[in-house]
């Protein structure tokens, strides 16, 4: 018997002990700083963190980016109020809907508040009032009778009269930027997009808009969603599942358990051995400072199976020869003996799979996998002494009347479960060659399936399909542009070349032909070689024409030089490259390719603010729906529309240098495979048609990030399970000191994971992240059956000398361990189908598959390839 | 719970003196109203005409500025203080911009008439007589803050009386037509000029408040010749620098007319 183990089975109170004291000093370490903050301001609370930007680390480039040009186009995270009124033939378009709308919105900018960290600055937090997208604070630009033109609220009051209803509708649906984004397509439904201070607020405001909406007695139905919100939701679920799945999947582990060994007190000590597995994981995960998110909510599903599988093996051994041998110390010494070295084998290769996840380029994943990897270390130095430990705690006479066929006093290889093992042993041994075919048959159409794979992912599927954010989600996408929002940025290079702005200037003041300007452009041709830029250049000039105005005498001459200092404005204004109708027409045909795609539900561009105002300025007729044909025009719709009641609008679209633009996509799905398609296809259409001045394009919104957190996780998965892979084969080889036995082992997690994969393949599940992870967990569990295996086989091979006779003695003990943990672990993780959220449950399915697979695999293969190929791995002892 | 109990003792008080004490608010009303006419007349009426160009630096939230260069005219009709009033306001900079022109038609009792002039799309169109606290081109100013508000449009209290200022608190009359629940103004004793003005929103916060920073006696007449508007709503703020003051101009009435919108009259805008 090992050391440790040894010390454990003489001092096993104390090493009871020690394990409670161990867990109740986590749990406090956690607790402390939770409940306490202010009283432990060196301990560090539970954090929980739902927000999937963080899948990337937040110095990552493209969130940087992102979080540069939210601040930028002053874009604030949104809550969306989706309303829909379905008993009325108008929709929301009614006096009683319309002022129940008009009533939140103006509820909603009073929800704020001051900070309440006492510390700093007291900071507003709560709703940005005033970048609320309602119908009573949005713009409308209309006609106003006598060809005058007003800007105006779009519902300035609560309609009085149905007609009045409808005609709100009628202005917002003539409004570009509102139609399809405040006022669904169809006409019948109204969002409210109200604009947060920061997403930790979301569940705040929620639930005041919740409390308000419940006021209401009319028919509409209020949906309350928005990335903020689906977040909030999240964190909630999440702890559900924590706190139900998990225990349940617990709970059914341990009515198996009782089922094989019937013996209460005894299956107690895997559960202990999960559980301080479990606690001093998470304690220790959250002591140290990392946060609680959706991956690191599921290390404890994930450790549970680990921790359980070893102890099972114990137990299993222990029932086993307990009947024979009828002393608990003897029959623990020859147990451990015959077991030490797999499962610290088995220990060693799933750490290996988890810990290779710490070279995933995701953060969570990160964590995840190494905390795994801890988790699994810390069960086994639990199972190997609290185990033997707890039964040692337990009298001699508990053991009565316990193990294997004890009660039938015969032989314990009768049972239904042992002969039914043993059939299956020697058909894998006979039919060796057959049962190999099978599994190399599915490994090629697994092949098949894998190259079928589908890599694809959406957050707000993560959630079951008839949860409130999908139903919410669905509603407003079928009736809207969509609600998840890209954003693309077009801007032009830096440009501060002397040459092109002196080439400007000189053509702009060439059309003057006054003395003044001719004087001013010989000034410009001596300057531009001694100019350090563009801007020094027209500072230089301006101030000298400046000099020369202002000693003018003469009308004429003053402004012969006021029209040279217009024309050496003009000229850096030949800079403001988004008021070009020649850009801005390329925007506006980029835009209708969008549309067409069928990836983009509905743009918003500064085009779309351009063509509007025109239009109202020419009597509101359709064929003014255009981009005016010079800059100056183009420029004074924008100072037009800078009169209206929310001018900042205009800079969430393009700078106020003009030199940068965005465009805002709305899109019906979130899954990364279209905004994906989006991507290329953007790529595509730009390389094909390129702009008439230089421009670059970027991605960015939470639709673009997830793509890329995919990407990178998908391509790190590869790396790190490969990676693992190889370095599990070099300790299989050193294990069995045998590179002929390393690669034996590793055909059951080969068809197994093969199988997994090719069936995901196959049946069109999408590969998302719960399903990258699995790899490595496969990994783990299939490797460690096939090394109790072939640990156990070539044990007794050693003892009886002949595979045959060996592979009989194998399918005794060594494979209903096996076998039962197959059936414990399978089995117990089915609650995991009822958990709330998705990404457990495709857990918690292939857990099970997993484990069937391999189980099936190393019981029908490995025996299969040890009789076809015994000459290699028997070489000198079956001769001798 | 102190401060409670005291401000509950004083309103017994005050309601127990209620009749003495409405006499005498009627009293300070009518004297308010006044104060609060002179400082609009000191504000919007110096002279009979006037003229100033005007560079307006727009900042926003984030730093970035925006600039504008305008000229303004003005006439107040039959030189009556707190009546009826025309500005001429043309844009020269930034160049793109350049000869487009506001007209405005104050008066002192209904809506102002306003016309705006695209040169560009050579477009002159009449802006309907609606919201006259709108962005004034991208400001942080509103068109009324540029024409000035009516003194007869709010309820006025003096609220404080120092050695240099009188505090006025205003509240409008027509809440539904503007969007602050109230203001207050810091009106300079000795001349008059509004130098401070708050609003306050319907939770009784500042959002919005606007600085006389720059005050000088032009042809007799004490001139703000810069000013801020700050509104931490939409964050940032306006500077207006006033230059070229020049009073009682001697400027024809038909220039205030749209046929000067499209063809600006040079010889008056020249500084």
């Amino acid at each position: 018997m090992n050391s440790i183990t040894l010390s454990a089975v003489s001092r096993p109170a104390l090493y009871m002990w020690a394990a409670a004291v161990f867990s109740f000093f986590m749990i406090a370490l956690v607790a402390a700083p939770s409940l306490a903050p202010n009283a432990f301001p060196f301990l560090q609370p539970l954090k929980i963190d739902t927000d999937p930007e963080n899948m990337l680390a937040a110095d990552e480039p493209v969130r940087i980016f992102h979080n540069k040009m939210k601040a930028e186009f002053t874009l604030h995270d949104l809550i969306v109020v989706g309303v829909i009124n379905e008993a009325h033939e108008e929709g929301v378009f009614n006096t009683d809907t319309l002022a129940d709308i008009y009533a939140l919105a103006e509820f909603a900018e009073t929800i704020r508040w001051q900070a309440e960290s006492a510390d700093s600055e007291p900071e507003q937090r709560g709703v940005i009032a005033f970048d609320i997208i309602a119908p009573s604070t949005v713009d409308s630009i209309e006609q106003a009778g006598l060809g005058s033109v007003r800007f105006d609220w779009l519902l300035p009051a609560p309609p009085e009269s149905d007609a009045e209803a409808l005609a709100v509708r009628a202005r917002a649906q003539r409004i570009p930027t509102l139609n399809d984004t405040l006022v669904s397509g169809d006409g019948t439904a109204i969002a409210l997009y109200i604009p947060i201070t920061s997403k930790d607020v979301s569940f705040r405001v929620a639930k005041a808009l919740r409390g308000k909406i419940a006021e209401f007695d009319g028919d509409a139905v209020f949906h309350i969603t928005g990335l903020p919100v689906a977040q909030d939701q999240f964190g909630v679920e999440m702890f559900k599942q924590m706190a139900i799945s998990a225990p349940a999947a617990m709970a059914l582990i341990f009515a198996l358990m009782w089922l094989f060994f019937r013996r209460l007190n005894l299956i107690i000590s895997p559960m202990v051995v999960a559980m301080v597995s479990v606690i001093g994981t998470m304690g220790l995960l959250v002591a140290t400072g990392h946060t609680v998110h959706i991956m690191s909510s599921m290390i404890p599903i994930f450790i549970m199976p680990i921790a359980v599988l070893d102890a099972v093996h114990i137990l299993s051994d222990f029932y086993d020869r307990y009947p024979a041998i009828k002393d608990r110390r003897k029959t623990l010494d020859h147990v451990m003996k015959e077991l030490w070295q797999p499962m610290f084998y088995t220990t060693l290769t799933t750490c290996t799979g988890f810990a290779s996840l710490a070279f995933t380029p995701i953060p969570p994943v990160q964590v995840f996998g190494v905390f795994v990897a801890i988790g699994v270390f810390f069960a086994w130095i639990f199972t190997v002494t609290l185990v033997p430990a707890y039964i040692m705690l337990m009298p001699e006479r508990a053991f009565s009347g316990f193990g294997m066929g004890a009660k039938g006093g015969g032989d314990h290889e009768t049972t239904p479960l042992a002969r039914f093992l043993h059939s299956v042993g020697n058909l894998a041994v006979t039919r060796s060659k057959l049962v190999v075919s099978i599994f190399l048959i599915a490994l090629a159409i697994a092949g098949y399936g894998v190259t079928q794979i589908r890599i694809n992912d959406n957050p707000v599927k993560w959630f079951n399909a008839d949860h409130e954010i999908r139903v919410a989600d669905r509603a407003l996408n079928e009736r809207f542009g969509g609600t998840y929002m890209a954003y693309l940025t077009l801007s032009a290079a830096e440009d501060d070349s002397v040459g092109a702005m002196a080439d400007e200037i000189d053509q702009r003041l060439g059309e003057l032909e006054t003395s003044a300007s001719q004087s001013l452009a010989n000034e410009a041709r001596e300057r531009r070689i001694s100019a350090s830029s563009a801007d020094d250049l027209l500072a230089t000039l301006r101030a000298s024409a400046e000099s020369a105005q202002d000693k003018a005498i003469t009308d004429d001459d003053w402004y012969a030089w006021d029209d040279a200092l217009l024309a050496l404005d003009a000229a850096a204004q030949s800079r403001d490259i988004f008021k070009r109708p020649d850009v801005l027409r390329y925007i506006e045909n980029f835009q209708q390719y969008l549309d067409e795609t069928g990836l983009v539900g509905k743009s918003n561009a500064v085009t779309d603010i351009v063509k509007t105002v025109h239009r109202d300025l020419f009597l509101g007729e359709e064929e003014a729906f255009r981009i005016p044909d010079t800059p100056e025009a183009v420029a004074q719709t924008f100072i037009t529309f800078q009169n209206s009641p929310r001018p900042q609008d205009l800079f969430k679209l393009v700078t106020p240098d003009y030199r940068k633009a965005v465009i805002w996509l709305q899109l019906t799905s979130g899954d990364n495979i279209d905004m994906s398609a989006l991507i290329e296809a953007v790529d595509a259409y730009i390389a094909e048609n390129p702009p008439p001045q230089a421009l670059s394009h970027d991605w960015f919104g939470l639709t673009y990030i997830n793509v890329v957190w995919q990407q990178r996780m998908v391509a790190g998965m590869a790396r790190a399970f490969l990676g693992s892979f190889v370095i599990v084969l070099i300790l299989m080889t050193l294990l069995f000191r045998s590179f002929a036995w390393g690669l034996l082992s590793m055909a059951p997690l080969t068809v197994t994971i093969g199988v997994i994969y090719g069936a995901i393949g196959l049946i069109g599940k999408d590969y998302d992240m719960p399903v990258a992870v699995l790899s490595s967990l496969s990994l783990g569990l299939a490797i460690d059956y096939a090394i109790h295996f072939s640990a156990r086989s070539r044990q007794l091979y050693r003892e009886i000398g002949d595979w045959t006779k060996t592979a009989i003695a194998a399918f005794g003990e060594p494979a209903r361990a096996i076998f039962r943990n197959v059936i414990v672990i399978g089995v117990g993780f089915m609650p995991l189908l009822f958990a709330p959220l998705v990404p457990y449950q495709t857990v918690g399915v292939f857990i099970s598959a997993i484990l069937i697979l391999a189980g099936a695999a190393t019981l029908l293969g490995l025996p299969a390839l040890i009789t076809i190929f015994q000459k290699f791995l028997f070489p000198k002892r079956s001769t001798s | 719970m102190i401060k409670k109990t005291f401000i509950a003792i004083s309103a017994l008080i005050i309601s127990a003196l209620a009749p003495a004490y409405a006499q005498e608010t009627s009293e300070a009303a009518q004297n308010v109203q006044s104060i609060v006419e002179r400082a609009s007349a000191a504000a919007y009426y110096q002279g009979e005409t006037g003229r100033a160009n005007i560079h307006m630096s727009i900042l926003d939230a984030q730093g970035r500025e925006r600039t504008r260069n305008f000229v303004i005219l003005r006439t107040d009709i039959d030189n009556v203080d707190n009546g009826e009033q025309r500005f001429y306001v043309l844009f020269s900079r930034p160049a793109d911009i350049n000869k487009t022109a506001f007209l405005v038609w104050k008066h002192a009792d209904t809506n102002d008439d306003r016309w705006l002039y695209l040169p560009a799309l050579d477009l002159l169109k009449r802006i309907a007589p609606s919201d006259e606290r709108t962005s004034f081109v991208g400001s942080h100013f509103f068109y009324e803050d540029v024409s000035g508000r009516g003194p007869n449009e709010d309820d006025h209290i003096l609220e404080e009386e120092t050695d240099t200022y009188y505090v006025v608190n205003s509240t409008p009359k027509d809440p539904n037509g503007v969007e602050f629940a109230s203001y207050k103004n810091w009106i300079h004793k000795a001349t008059f000029i509004p130098v401070k003005t708050e609003y306050y929103d319907a939770s009784g916060e500042i959002y919005r408040t606007y600085t006389a920073t720059a005050v000088e006696t032009i042809d007799g007449h004490p001139t703000v010749i810069e000013s801020k508007m700050a509104d931490i709503r939409i964050g940032g703020e306006t500077k207006m620098s006033y230059s070229d003051v020049v009073y009682d101009l001697d400027l024809p009435e038909d220039i205030f007319t749209e046929r000067y919108l499209r063809n600006p009259p040079r010889r008056y805008l020249r500084k």
